[in-house]
């Protein structure tokens, strides 16, 4: 069992796992529920952003695919968080 | 892993055909997390309002217990290439556990909510999460069985079948990653 203790895809669910703790944190502490707070908003998206990424790199082992395949799924999440962040910054 | 082992083994993980159903299925629910998005900017007050009555803790945890299920998920997927069957077995079965611990969580959610009064109805904040949250849920009660499947095959069947493993736990993954985004957007932003 420690061989799966060293893989580097347990080093990637501890990572998450972190972030995940992060922005947990970030929002439970992060001021008052009911006040727009631009900080709060682009942390737990920048981090939702770089958790998504590592999924599909790491576990959906996109890093192994074809380069077609690598550009169609970090298309979707820089497309994804842009539009997110855009479309959050211009209702403000 | 090497630069050059990297190159040799590039291939697509799993039925190519899965693929299309999961770029498929980031673009559908990409463009609900848009459309929340902007919706969300028209009335603050009210989304934030509504955000505060979710169960952070739950949302959380249950992030936590999907990631951990992806991550047993995908040592199954690699003891299975390896030809450890009986550890595949074993850490699919993990992973198994723990993806059938979200909709049990999301059940002492979704109770107390609607026991309070909270439906689709309530207002857009809700309707957002409650078609979300439930077509995300539908995803999860699926792959919940697509794994089942893969481990009767690696059970049962003389020689493993490993395409099916490896499209089973790519599946898996996509319930995993949706779920992030969902939590950032319903439960965490501002």
């Amino acid at each position: 069992m420690t061989t799966y203790l060293r893989n580097p895809l347990t080093i990637v669910w501890a990572l998450l796992t972190a972030v995940t703790v992060v922005s947990w944190l970030t929002a439970r502490d992060g001021g008052a529920a009911h006040l727009v707070n631009v900080t709060v908003t682009v942390v737990v998206l920048a981090i939702a952003a770089v958790k998504a990424q590592l999924v599909i790199w790491h576990f959906m082992e996109v890093r192994r695919a074809p380069t077609w395949l690598r550009a169609t799924t970090a298309g979707w999440v820089v497309v994804l968080f842009a539009l997110l962040i855009g479309f959050y910054f211009q209702s403000l | 892993m090497t630069a050059v082992a990297t190159t040799a083994r590039r291939s697509i993980p799993g039925a190519p055909s899965m693929w299309f159903f999961v770029i498929g299925d980031l673009i559908i629910f990409g463009c609900y997390f848009v459309a929340y998005m902007y919706y969300r900017g028209q009335d603050h007050t009210l989304f934030l309002h509504s955000q505060a009555r979710l169960n952070l803790d739950i949302g959380a945890i249950n992030t936590i217990v999907l990631i951990t299920s992806s991550l047993f998920v995908a040592l199954g997927t690699a003891a299975a290439r390896a030809g450890t069957v009986t550890d595949a077995v074993r850490l699919f079965g993990i992973g198994l556990g723990f993806g059938a611990a979200f909709p049990l969580l999301k059940l002492f959610e979704y109770v107390p909510e609607i026991v309070g009064g909270v439906t689709p109805g309530t207002n857009l904040f809700f309707m957002f999460y409650f078609v979300m949250t439930g077509m995300h849920l539908c995803h999860v009660l699926l792959g919940l069985v697509v794994i089942s499947f893969v481990i009767r095959n690696l059970r049962t069947a003389p020689t493993p079948n490993i395409s099916l493993a490896e499209t089973g736990a790519t599946y898996w993954h996509m319930v995993d990653l949706l779920w992030l985004v969902l939590f950032a957007l319903l439960y965490l932003m501002r």
